[in-house]
């Protein structure tokens, strides 16, 4: 076994053992077991530093895999690690783009601005004008964003790769663990890993974005400048503002916090179930509230897909929870891959009713996030498999949530997304072949009740 | 033609008593808070009937300006299909960009 191997083997034994001490060998109730374990996890991720921190980002948003304890507790992952010295930052841009950054640049700041495991970012300006794929010119002088993988990443992941695909490899043996298929799951992380590491799929990303919401005057997204744009740097506008952990009450005061994050949960809505691509990984640290009032999306690391049949679906289902209604939700959640076995339906109704009206209309503010903890957990417990791009929307839907509850603490999701809800369903009945699709059933049902 | 004229008149009267009871359904709707929208059907309706208020003012306001964007008009679909295909283009430029970074930066390396 190589050095590395032993050192994950013995953090991974030393976990264990932690997590197997605050479980009480088992003997701790169900949720209480599987924090316990959660909690360990995260800290063996964050301990065995890049590859397994964004092993356990991607792990985090698959509630379709791993408990409702386990995503939630690996969605803090935290990556601190120590900024790279500015001379290897230097090389790295001198060998992507051709030249040392203060050619390239009018400016460039070798403090980096932010640092994370896998790339940090620096400030720099533009020294001519360039014209981005959406909306205006970025003059010259435009203050920039530079973000740049840290040297050598690829290799370390691709070694602490090799070691988790042996563990995996082990692990799939043990009966208890082979339904969580790891080395299928490993290689679904690996191929996403990949791509996170080619910063230019995560511009094109962006681009796609921000033509979606161009329209839209409070939603900023960082424009790509190309030329500066290669595998290991990505050059976006630079954008100012308060990430939403640093939003306090006076940065509140010169905004409309209550509006605004009322327009969050819309935009994400409309990111779902409008152009059919959403950002799957919201959290303070892809999120900035500007001065004037906007805001900011940046890292599209991690996004979801919906087609327009799963969009209809999904409007339905939205709007059934909005508005209380288990047996609908259920039956347009079918249509979005929930299978519940015929016998088990009426129980499965009833705990959905029940969570509705504990978490969702019974409380002065809803809690999706509770809402969501115990809905994932009741299908767990009914031994219901959830499908992966439901279980991710969800996820997405709670985060929503936290990050509208971070702009203004008092907002009601539930109740700033009746209007659009209400207004897509509208919008959905009212498409023509949809009208010819409902026409003869009312008409019939008309004539039935005038003869009547 | 008595019936006729009486048969107008009833016509107009159900009009003026709906279009009375749709002003009012959207002028309670106004006043629902965000919250309220699910205190039972008659809410939900008025609730309904300022959402589409409010939507036919926005038509309103866009067809006496002369602009189609809220709702159908000729040649909307031709404009939706030219606006995706200007942006795939500036996406191909933009590719290409990156691409010549890259390209210049290996040609760079090759010379020193």
């Amino acid at each position: 076994m190589s050095a590395r191997g032993r050192a994950i083997a013995a953090v991974a034994i030393r976990r264990c053992s932690a997590a197997a001490w605050r479980a009480r060998f088992g003997l701790r109730r169900g949720h209480l077991r599987r924090e316990a374990v959660a909690r360990e996890l995260r800290l063996a991720c964050e301990q065995l530093g890049p590859a397994f921190i964004k092993l356990g980002q991607l792990a985090s948003v698959r509630p379709d895999v791993f408990s409702p304890e386990t995503v939630f507790e690996l969605e803090r992952l935290q990556d601190s690690v120590p900024p790279v010295p500015a001379d290897e930052i230097r090389a790295i841009l001198q060998a992507e783009l051709g030249a040392a950054p203060e050619r390239v640049f009018a400016h460039f700041d070798p403090e980096p601005i932010a640092t994370a495991s896998i790339a940090q970012v620096h400030a720099a300006t533009l020294a001519r004008d360039y014209r981005p794929v959406t909306g205006g010119l970025l003059p010259a002088g435009t203050r920039m964003a530079v973000k740049v993988v840290r040297p050598g990443i690829e290799r370390v992941i691709a070694a602490d790769l090799a070691v988790a695909r042996r563990w995996a490899g082990r692990l799939e043996r043990l009966a208890r663990l082979s339904r969580l298929r790891p080395v299928a799951l490993l290689g679904e992380f690996e191929t996403t890993l990949a791509s996170e590491l080619d910063l230019r799929n995560e511009g094109r990303v962006a681009d796609r974005f921000a033509r979606d919401f161009a329209d839209d005057p409070l939603v900023v997204v960082p424009r790509v400048a190309w030329p500066y744009t290669t595998r290991r740097v990505l050059t976006t506008e630079f954008v100012a503002g308060w990430r939403l952990n640093d939003l306090g009450e006076a940065q509140r005061e010169g905004i409309d916090a209550r509006r605004l994050a009322a327009h969050g949960a819309e935009v994400f809505m409309r990111q779902v179930l409008v152009h059919g691509r959403y950002h799957a990984d919201l959290h303070p640290a892809n999120l900035f509230v500007t001065p004037d009032g906007r805001i900011c999306y940046l890292d599209f690391g991690i996004t979801g897909r919906t087609t327009p049949r799963q969009r209809i679906a999904i409007a339905q289902v939205l709007a059934a929870t909005v508005y209380g209604d288990a047996e609908r939700a259920l039956h347009y959640s079918r249509e979005l891959g929930l299978e519940v076995p015929e016998g088990k339906v009426p129980a499965v109704r009833a705990a959905v009713a029940a969570l509705m009206r504990t978490h969702l209309a019974g409380r002065e503010q809803a809690d999706v996030r509770g809402f969501a903890l115990g809905f994932l957990s009741m299908l767990a417990d009914f031994r219901i498999p959830i499908p992966a791009g439901y279980g991710l929307l969800i996820k997405a839907l709670v985060t929503v949530e936290g990050v509208a509850r971070a702009i203004y603490p008092d907002i009601d999701i539930i109740a700033a997304a009746k209007p659009f809800a209400t207004r897509l369903i509208a919008a959905q009945l009212a498409r023509p072949e949809r009208l010819r699709e409902r026409a003869p059933a009312a008409i019939r049902a008309a004539l039935r009740e005038l003869l009547a | 033609m008595n019936d006729f004229v009486r048969l107008l008149a009833a016509w107009a009267l159900v009009h003026e008593s709906a279009d009375e009871g749709w002003k009012a359904a959207v002028a309670r709707g106004d006043k629902l808070a965000p919250g309220e929208l699910d205190q039972g059907p008659e809410a939900f309706v008025d609730g309904l009937a300022a959402l589409v208020a409010e939507e036919k003012e926005k038509l309103k306001a866009a067809l006496a300006s002369g602009d189609a964007a809220g709702g159908p008009a000729p040649g909307a679909d031709l404009g939706e299909v030219l606006d995706a295909l200007r942006f795939e283009l500036a996406e191909l430029r933009g590719r290409i960009e990156s691409l010549q970074a890259s390209v210049d930066a290996i040609a760079t390396r090759g010379r020193d």
